[in-house]
This record gives C-alpha cells, structure tokens and sequence, in this order.
C-alpha cells in the first residue's frame, strides 16, 4: 500500500462546494449538495454510499458528463492541476477527459461498443489524445492490455467484446482508461457485476497498476469490505452530502458519525462469530426532493437530538484530517473556538 | 443455533436432481445440439426450522436449483421430495396444494412486484388463487383476506396507510418487504429465498437479514437461502452449501465451513471476500483464482473445478470426485480427502 | 417503521419520516400529468371529442336529413346568409345571363367578352357565372337589357316557387276506432294497416296485394342488382326467388306494413299540402307550421310543414341536393366507427393471440406465428376488395373484413412484449403461487403491455379510417344513401372545378381528425414511456 506522499506534492485533484442539482417534474433533486474533497497524486479514495446518495453523481460531476437538461452543476469548483474543470470550454475539456482523467464503469457490457472489435476501440481512444500512427497504437493497445493480464493479447485484440467474460472485459475496459497514461482514473462500482474471486482479482490489478504507474484512484463503491482493502482515505457521502471523512484505518477503528457507525456494523462480518441480532440502520434512505433544512439522517440515528431536526449539522475536524457533519461533535468546535 | 439431529425427519429432499436446457439448432426440424447443464445432479435435504444456505458464483446454477425445486422448471431427471410428496412427478392438483406450503422470495425488488398492481392485490394475490380454487383452508371471505393483508403489511414494517399504492412508489427495502409478506400469506413451511438481499444497501440488508431471522423464529420457518455473498450465508444459515458448475462440492455446518474449510474452491472464495477492517484486510493472505467459470454447456470428465484449481493432481482429470462425509457435520467432492 | 406511529395517532394521513404527506401516485395518473403538459395532444383530445360528440348526437342535432334529396337544390355553393331560395335564384340568373350573353343580347365591352370566351374554353364556366350574375343584375338596373317574355315567365314561377313551396313531413298518425280511442298507425298490424289504405282509397282490400307484391319485389329485385353485378336477369329472377321463399312470414309482413305505411303517408303528405299550398300562397301561415290535421273523421295525422327554400346550407349541397353538413356528420359517424370498431376487433384478436404465442411458446407459437406471416404476404388491399366482392357491399362486412386483415401487426407486437416480460420475477413469482396462465397472461402480463397496445391502436385509428376512405373512393366501400368522409370525397371528384366546397369541406374535416388521432397517439406514446420518443 502506498504510504503517505509527502507534503510538497501539490493535490492532483480538489473539488470545493460541488453542487449538482436535477430539476424534475416533482422538485428539484439536489443529487449532489455542497461537497469538498481532494485527492493527492497516487492515492487511492473511497467515496461510500448507498444507492441514490449522489456518489455517482459526483463523479460524472468531475468529468463534466452530467446529462443537462435536467441536470446542472450550479455552484462549486472542480481544480484539477492548476484549473478549473468547470470553467474550461468543451475542446479543452476533452483533452482532459479520457486522457487525464478515466473512467472505468459499473457494467463493462454497455460501455464498450459490441459492433467493434476491441483494437478498433482501444486505437480510437488512444489516437484521439496522442499524434501516433495506428500501428505504435496497436502495439500500445497489446502492451496494456497485456499490462492488465489478458493472455494471448496480440490475438485477443482483434475480438468483439461478447467473446470476452465479464472479468476480462473489464479488464479490457481498465486497460482503455490507463492507456493514455491517465493521471486519475475513477472506478465507478468496477466490481459490483462481478463474481468474488474476479472482483478479487480486478481490484488487485487496480491497486497494483495504481502504485506501477502513480495513478490516482477515486473508488466508488458501496461495499466497505472493498475500501477497507484498497483505500487510504475515505468520503462516506449521504443523501448528497459527506458526513464523513478520514483516513481509512481511523474511519474503521473510530467511527465517528452515527451513520458510518451503522454501516460498518451492519455489514456481517466472515471473521465474528455471529452473536444474534445484526445491528441494522431502521428507515428508508431519503428521497432527495425538497428535503427539510435538516440533518437528513436523522429519522434513523440511534442517537437523535432536538437540534437534529431543524438545522443541518457543520463540519468537525478530529484531528488527523478526520472530519465529520454532525451535531455529536459540534461542542469540540464550540470549545476549540472559545 | 438450531442443530439439527438425523433423527428428525428432512422437510424437503433433493436427489440427484439435474436441469439442463437444450441447445437447439434448426429452422423448422429442431435438433438439439447441446444442453446447458445449469444443474448436474446434486442431492440435499433441508430439516424443519433449519435454513440451509447456498452460495456460488454467478452461473453456478443456484438460481435454477431453486426454480427447479419449485417446480418453475420441469427437471430434467432426478426427485424433489417435499412433505412425503414427489413434485417432479406429482400431478397438477397435489403439486398446487403442496405449493401452498413452499414460497419464494425473489432477488430483483423491482422486477418481483407487477407494476401494474397496488400492494394489497401483490400481497393478496395467492390468498386469492387459493380461495379462487376452494382451497384455502379455513375458506377466507374478502373482508378476512382484506384484514390478512393489512396484518401482513404491519408484521413486515409497512404502514398499512400504504396498501393502495403502486410498488414504484416504494424503495428497494420496502419492495422487499412487500415481496416477503406475499410469502407469507398462505402461512407456509419452507421460504425458497433466492438473493432476497443481495440488490440491496448495506444498512437495509441487514434489516432484511433481521426481519428473516424474527420470522423463522416466530412461525417455525425454513428457507433454503442463496446468495453469492459469503458473509451474508454465513450469518443466516445453519448449513451451508457450496456449488460450483451445478455440483455441490461442500456442504458443512456454517461456523465449521469458516474454520474449516476444506474444498480448495471454498478456500479461494472464503479469502476473496473482502472484510470491512483495513488491518485484517492489509494482513490477510489471498488466494487469487486464474481464469473465470467454464462455459456450464461442457461435459466433464473430471472434476469440475479442475482446470482453476490450485491443488489439482493428475487423478482429478479423469474423475469426477463423490461427495464424501469428512464429520458428522461436513461433506465434500475434492479427491484429496478421499 | 417510524412513520407508522406517526400514522396511527394522528389523522390517518401517509407521512414519510420527515413528516412531510406522501401523496399517492399511480403509473397512470403520472401518464395523465404528462399529456396534460402536451399542448399539441390536449388540442388534439379536445377536438377529437367534439368529433365523437357531433358523430354520436347526429340524429339530435338541428340538422337537415342526411339522405334528403331536394332536386332543386342541387349544387348549391356554401354560404352563412343567404336562404337556398336565394341562392337558387343566382345560380338559374346566372346561367340565364350567360345564355343572354351567348345570344349577345346581354352586351359587354371587347376585353371582357375576350376575358370570358377565354374562361370559357378553358371550361371554367363558374367564373363566367360569378361575372355575369353582378353584371347583368346591373345592367338589368340600368335597363341596357331586358328579359324576353319567357324568360321574365320562368323567373316570376320560380319566385312564386320560391315564395311558396313548402315541404310538409308526417311525425306519427293515428287511427280513431268506433269508441274513439286513438292508436299510432305504426304499431298496427300487417291487415289492418291494408284495410286502413284500403278505406282511405274506397276500394277493397284483396285488390291492393298485386300491387305491394309487385312492389316489394321490385325493391328486393333492385338491392340483389346492387350487390352482385354482371348477371343476367334469369340469375336475378331466381336469386329473387330464393329470397322469397326463405324469408319469413314475419319479415315479409313487415316489408308489406313498411311500404303500405309510407302510401298512406304520401297520400296524406298529398292532401295537406293541397290545403297548406293555398293558405300559402295567400300568405296566411308563418312557417315552420306544426299542426295536428283530422284527415277523415277515423285518422288523425300530425304534420310538420316547412317553406322549402327556406333553407340554409352552410356547407352547400351536394349533386342530388343533400345537405353537406349533414352528410359530413353523419360520414364522420361512419368513418370513426370503422376507425374505432376496427381497431377494438382488430387488437381483441391481436392481443389474445399474440399474448398466447407470446407466453405458451413452442409449438402454438410457431403456428400463430406462421398464419401470421403468411397473411402478411398477402396483398391485405387486394384481400380487403375479395372480402367485399364475396360477402357484398356492406358496413358490416367492410368492418370484419378490415378486421380479419389488421390483427397481425399487433399480435406480433403484444407476442414480442410479453415475450420479454414473461421471464420477469414478477411472473415467476406467480407462477411459484399458481396461478394459472389465464390469470398470469390477463393479470400481469397483458396489463403490463396495456400503454403499448393502447398507443398502438390510438395510431391505428387513422390508418383504419384512411383504408375505408380509400375503398369508398374506388366504391368498394359505404353504399348509398350511407355516407363516408371517403365517399363524400369520391362521389365530388368529378365536379371538382365547378364545385370544389363539395370536395373540400369533408376532406379537410377527415385531415383535421387525422391529425388529431396521431399527435394524441404520439402524445399518448411519450406519456406513457418518456423513454420511447423516437421507436415505434
């Protein structure tokens, strides 16, 4: 696992108050409300959620692929070496995406194109960004995805992606993204369509390339058992906004918000004897229409105050860049400021 | 945790019970070419208040097992004894009659609920069927199905406000909820529980995995329980079942399958499954499978698992290993316990 | 969960936990918001529904009889105010002025005369008559012409006609017996009727039978002729004969009762127009008139009398001097039932068929699926006219013909659709409570396809409309005196030129609704699924 890069390397990647809102029939969704993260060159960050609590959302934010009309970025600053993503006009915008920064998405079947084989993809997607003849394309496209660990590559190029297995398309799809030599590459869910032993194997290949080739990763995910593995910091995100955030191994060994707490408990573990009832979250994730200027966790925290129903909580830091939204901890600020 | 004895008489058995869909070629004159061997013999039972758990990969026919079980698929050959009645060969009317004691649960919240019905026709639906054909017993009039259904809707934690509405309405917990209370209604025996979490968040699985655990206790439940999630089989079940390629290779008490696993496939899948705890996850030693799951349309000569095994011999080729008893509690296919 | 509490103590009101009130939203009443959003639909539903009100108040309407000829009134052009006298009136002078001007005695300067010999042989007569009718009229005035004595003896009877001519209708008689109780002629039976005509014309009962025997059969005689062409009249004597014979007692008196019925009405329409005639002309009556008239001390008769060239057309008339209001209606009543009957048989059949093939498979799928494709090999027009010229020429016939021929499409359509939804949980869980596959293929599957199927047939509507138009247009299909949009436009092709409101009028009234039928079947599309914009 890559350690702690030193100070001096400036953040690859930083967003600051993203707001992405959709304006539907019933209301407006605030899908993403007001977010702050960054990301330093080589580390790996697990953005956690469930479904419908704007992880997605977040990062199609970033590559600027947010379908519009309805949806809209309305406020915040996505800085990606030096720049603002937001404020740059479409050409440059595609010379960043795709190049710079990657994608590797949920279900490897819809987003390669069944009609072409896959050298024609890969040779598109690299002639795009660099000025290189489609033969030093080829012999990219084979090195990487012999990099990514397809056997036989130089004959398995010139397959469609059906006759691939799921694993292997996404290895395929992997080996795409960092072909360019992107400097972040955003895994979105890469493993939920898989089975255990390939997710095994899919997220190896991730962490190993990532440290080969010092490629940052944001990993989204809603499986904690994944993050646990391969991430050093963590973003737990609910219902558009993070509530909590902090280096891997404190968010497991000290949770601080009662939400992470919940989800880290409710997940049975393989290695505990199971002693009776689960601990379980009560209540339904909230619908993010015209929500109230609450804590919106509130109806199913165990540990519910007055406060909780009627202002949103502010952002506490910890200590240790362990920060976390929540009213539990809002006198250590009090306290810190008087 | 419910031991359970030989003595007690099993609810429901399976004996060599094999599905296989044929593969057709042909215009007009149909010539069957192949067959899917989606299930290839397997042979189980299930005791009264148990939960026996089966866990595999995606294509490893745990799905159609369970098809099978109920009868959604006429199988190919073998026997499904189920309260001292053959299902396979039963006719229409016995076949329905045992129906009513054996339910399933489905994985897809979505898919499962016709959208077209409110929840109270959803769950009153095999109330009806059965009082349709005169054979609910005690006969239960509108009114009492009415009341049934709210009664149902409030076991299951759903506001019974709700009975009029549309299952879009509702989240994937709550459509879940739905699905299990629909089960429920004609108070049956054995719940054939097919993935009923694994669509779902983190924090309603486990209310799920909750509500499940309550009912058995309460009304004396049985599941046959599948996932593809190791961690989720070991808490519900008491058995467990490993299958690979529509064969069962293990079959042990589930506390004793996590100390103690024996089938080199069950290894590899016990140390695949990620554990939300960074410090285990950092020490922990993976055994990372090669390759994917063979296509299930080969005949096999040998063992199943042979050509992704780490263990294999030159014995394994050419045989197809039998289920051995290693305890009293423990069974496995792999020739090196024979 | 926590807002069942919530729930109980309070109102029972649906709160979420926030407390804020879930309001109830089913798949179709979010469809239904979705139309209302689209303008194009909303017209659209709007005026279809005037459409469907007007076709189906038809006979309420104050509207003139569909099938009235008023041989006077033939080809008369549109217009808001002027009475058919009127416009009678225009059209004989304008045509007596173009005679006068083709007798030169009705002088115009040499650039007209060159203007109007031109229009002339470039047979646009109307426009001569729209020239001459102001002209003469002026030179009448300025009295530089003067009508010749016949000519002056036709106009002065024709105004005496128009000022005079009244048409009288008989609403209900009645028959007074000895002890003065009244009956309605029509719910008399077959001999009294006869021996009541009999009475009325002083003769004995027996003589009248030749008679309406005679008549009935030429009538038979004349419809057999009408629906089976080319045959020789042997073959008609005998086809007649057969009718004859196997037509019940029953029927036949009804016949005799029908036509000794319309005798007696003739003959009293007779004598009171003899009466009504003189009091009109010495304009003593103001019309309408509705009176009660004693015709003999034992019948009574209720009369309706109208001055004939009182009328107004505001659509003009057609060749036979048929309202074309009224003609349009009541076509529009019989094109939208063929539009929409059709449709109805045409997707019953579909969606049981093709939800059978869909859901049962195997071999009944590959039959269904076969007849299917051979019929859609077939040329459906051609089939359609074979139809028509084996069963004959009716509505009835036209209807199960088109019927029998468009069922394919949406078969295959529903198969497809419940081909895909019959592996869905939703189905396997009832087939895991089994349920039967009745109750699997109507409750849930058929359902569930129910937004296709229905904005499929709101498509299929038109195309329904626009086959029967067509076969009306080559005369296969609506028979006289039965109208259709597809008639109405055919039977005016001819006059086209001279007069065009004949052809207009239904044809932009059928586009109108054409229109309308398919922005709704679009409209109805993307409410239902959204998604779907640009399929089907």
């Amino acid at each position: 696992m890559n350690k702690k890069t030193p100070k001096s390397y400036e953040n690859m990647l930083e967003v600051k108050n993203l707001k992405t809102y959709f304006l539907t029939d019933a209301g407006i969704v605030k899908a993403v409300d007001g977010i702050s993260f960054s990301l330093r060159q080589g580390e790996t960050l697990g953005i956690v959620g469930e479904s419908g609590c704007g992880k997605s959302v977040t990062n199609l934010s970033i590559m600027r692929l947010i379908p519009s009309p309805p949806g809209k970025i309305v406020d915040g600053q996505i800085i990606f070496e030096g720049t603002d993503i937001l404020a740059l006009p479409e050409n440059e915008l595609r010379n960043i995406r795709g190049n710079k920064i990657s994608m590797v998405f949920q279900d490897p079947m819809t987003s390669l194109n069944p009609f072409l084989r896959i050298s024609t993809q890969m040779i598109e997607t690299i002639r795009i960004h660099q000025d290189i003849s489609k033969k030093e394309a080829l012999a990219k496209s084979i090195e990487m995805l012999k990099l990514v660990g397809i056997p036989a590559a130089e004959e398995r190029i010139f397959n469609y992606p059906h006759q691939f297995s799921g694993g292997m398309r996404q290895r395929v799809m992997i080996a795409m993204a960092l072909s360019c030599e992107a400097k972040i590459l955003i895994a979105d869910e890469p493993t939920t369509a898989l089975d255990v032993t390939i997710q095994a194997q899919i997220l190896e290949l991730i962490q190993k390339l990532s440290k080969k080739l010092n490629t940052s990763v944001i990993l989204i995910t809603h499986d904690l058992g994944v993050v646990a593995g391969m991430c050093e910091n963590v973003c737990v995100m609910y219902a558009g906004k993070i509530v909590e955030k902090a280096k891997t191994d404190d968010l497991y060994k000290q949770p601080a918000h009662p939400y992470t707490f919940g989800l880290i408990q409710s997940v049975p573990r393989l290695d505990k004897a199971k002693d009776g009832k689960l601990f379980s979250i009560e209540g339904q994730p909230p619908n993010v229409i015209d929500l109230p200027p609450c804590c919106p966790f509130h109806p199913r925290c165990h540990k519910v105050m007055d406060i909780c129903r009627n202002q949103y909580p502010p952002t506490v830091d910890l200590g240790n860049s362990h920060e976390v939204s929540c009213w539990l901890y809002a006198e250590h600020k009090e306290l810190a400021d008087a | 945790m419910p031991e359970h004895n030989n003595s007690k008489q099993p609810l429901l058995t399976v004996t060599d019970l094999k599905q296989h869909f044929p593969i057709e070629t042909g215009f007009i004159f149909k010539k069957q070419i192949g067959a899917v061997r989606a299930v290839d013999g397997i042979s189980f039972s299930v005791y009264p208040g148990e939960t026996l758990g089966i866990v595999g990969e995606s294509g490893c026919g745990k799905s159609t097992t369970v098809r099978s079980i109920a009868q959604l698929y006429k199988p190919t050959s073998g026997s499904v004894w189920f309260n001292g009645l053959d299902l396979v060969n039963a006719p229409q009317d016995k076949l329905l009659i045992a129906r009513k004691e054996m339910q399933m649960i489905f994985q897809d919240p979505y898919a499962s609920l016709n959208p077209r019905m409110t929840v109270r026709q959803i769950i009153s639906e095999p109330l009806t069927i059965y009082s349709n054909r005169n054979m609910l017993d005690p006969p239960m009039g509108k009114q009492e199905i009415e009341g049934e259904v709210e009664e149902l809707m409030e076991r299951v934690g759903l506001n019974r406000l709700f009975k009029n509405r549309y299952p879009h309405e509702f989240s994937g917990g709550q459509r879940q909820r739905i699905g299990i209370a629909r089960a429920l209604a004609l108070n049956p025996k054995i719940i054939l529980a097919d993935e009923p979490v694994s669509a779902l968040d983190v924090s309603i699985q486990s209310q799920i995995l909750n509500l499940l655990s309550e009912l058995q206790k309460e009304r004396g439940l049985t599941y046959l329980f599948i996932a593809h999630d190791l961690a989720v089989i070991e808490y519900i079940s008491t058995r467990v079942a490993v299958m690979y390629l529509g064969k069962i290779v293990e079959l042990s008490a589930s506390g004793e399958l996590y100390h103690n696993p024996l089938h080199p496939y069950t290894k590899a899948l016990l140390s695949a499954a990620p554990i939300p705890d960074p410090e285990i996850e950092r020490k922990r030693k993976r055994i990372i499978l090669s390759g994917d799951v063979p296509s299930p349309n080969k005949v096999h000569k040998g063992c199943y698992f042979y050509e992704r095994c780490p263990n294999r011999m030159d014995h394994c080729a050419t045989n197809i290993p039998p289920m051995k008893k290693i305890s009293d509690n423990h069974e496995v296919a792999c020739w090196l316990y024979q | 969960m926590l807002n069942h509490k919530n729930g109980k103590t309070k109102q029972e009101k649906a709160t979420n936990e926030f407390n804020q009130i879930v309001v109830g939203n089913s798949l179709s009443k979010d469809a239904w918001r979705r139309l209302r959003k689209n303008k194009m639909a909303v017209i659209s539903v709007i005026l279809v529904s005037i459409y469907i009100l007007l076709a189906v108040t038809a006979p309420i309407l104050p509207i003139y009889p569909y099938d009235e000829i008023v041989i006077d009134h033939q080809d008369l052009p549109p217009s808001l105010t002027k009475t058919a006298g009127e416009l009678m009136r225009d059209k004989e002078l304008a045509k007596m002025y173009a005679q006068a001007w083709r007798q030169g005695r009705l002088v115009v300067d040499e650039a007209t005369n060159e203007m109007l010999e031109d229009w002339v042989s470039r047979s646009k007569v109307n426009k001569v008559w729209d020239y001459l009718l102001p002209e003469g009229n002026r030179q009448l005035e300025s009295g530089t012409f003067t009508w010749n004595a016949s000519e002056q003896r036709s106009i002065d009877s024709r105004e005496k006609r128009i000022a005079n001519e009244i048409q009288i209708s008989i609403e209900k008689m009645w028959l007074k017996d000895e002890q003065g109780k009244l009956s309605d002629v029509k719910h008399l039976e077959t001999d009294e009727i006869v021996a009541l005509y009999a009475k009325l014309l002083g003769v004995q009962a027996n003589l009248l039978v030749d008679q309406y025997t005679y008549e009935i059969e030429m009538q038979l005689l004349k419809k057999i002729k009408a629906e089976s062409t080319g045959l020789t009249d042997d073959e008609y004597n005998m086809m007649l004969r057969d009718q004859l014979d196997s037509m019940s007692t029953k029927n036949y008196d009804a016949l005799v009762k029908e036509n000794i019925y319309e005798k007696i009405a003739s003959t009293i329409k007779d004598m009171a127009m003899e009466q009504l005639g003189t009091e009109a002309s010495q304009a003593e009556t103001t019309y309408p008139l509705n009176e009660k008239v004693a015709v003999t001390e034992y019948l009574t008769a209720s009369v309706k009398a109208t001055k004939m060239h009182d009328r107004r057309y505001y659509l003009g008339t057609d060749s036979l001097g048929r309202d074309m209001l009224s003609r349009i209606i009541y076509g529009g009543q019989v094109s939208i039932a063929i539009g929409f009957i059709g449709t109805l048989t045409s997707v019953l059949i579909g969606v049981v068929l093709g939800s059978l093939a869909g859901y049962l498979g195997g071999k009944i799928d590959y039959f269904i699926m076969r007849v299917v494709d051979i019929m859609y090999g077939l040329p459906y027009m051609l089939l359609v006219i074979i139809a028509m010229a084996i069963f004959g020429r009716n509505i009835l016939n036209l209807f199960f013909a088109l019927a029998i021929i468009s069922w394919l499409t949406i078969s295959r359509m529903v198969r497809g659709q419940i081909m895909s939804l019959k592996n869905q949980e939703f189905v396997e869980a009832a087939r895991s409570m089994g349920a039967s596959t009745p109750r699997i293929i109507f409750k849930h599957l058929v359902p569930n396809s129910l937004s296709v199927i229905i904005v499929f047939s709101t498509l299929r509507i038109p195309s329904f409309i626009m086959t029967e138009s067509f076969l009306s247009f080559l005369g296969l299909g609506v028979q006289a005196p039965y109208a259709s949009w597809g008639s109405l436009v055919g039977e005016s092709v001819g006059g086209m030129t001279l007069y065009p409101w004949r052809l207009f009028f239904p044809a932009i009234v059928m586009t109108v609704f054409l229109f309308a039928m398919n922005f709704l079947g679009d409209g109805l599309r993307d409410a239902f699924d959204p998604q779907s914009k640009n399929q089907l």
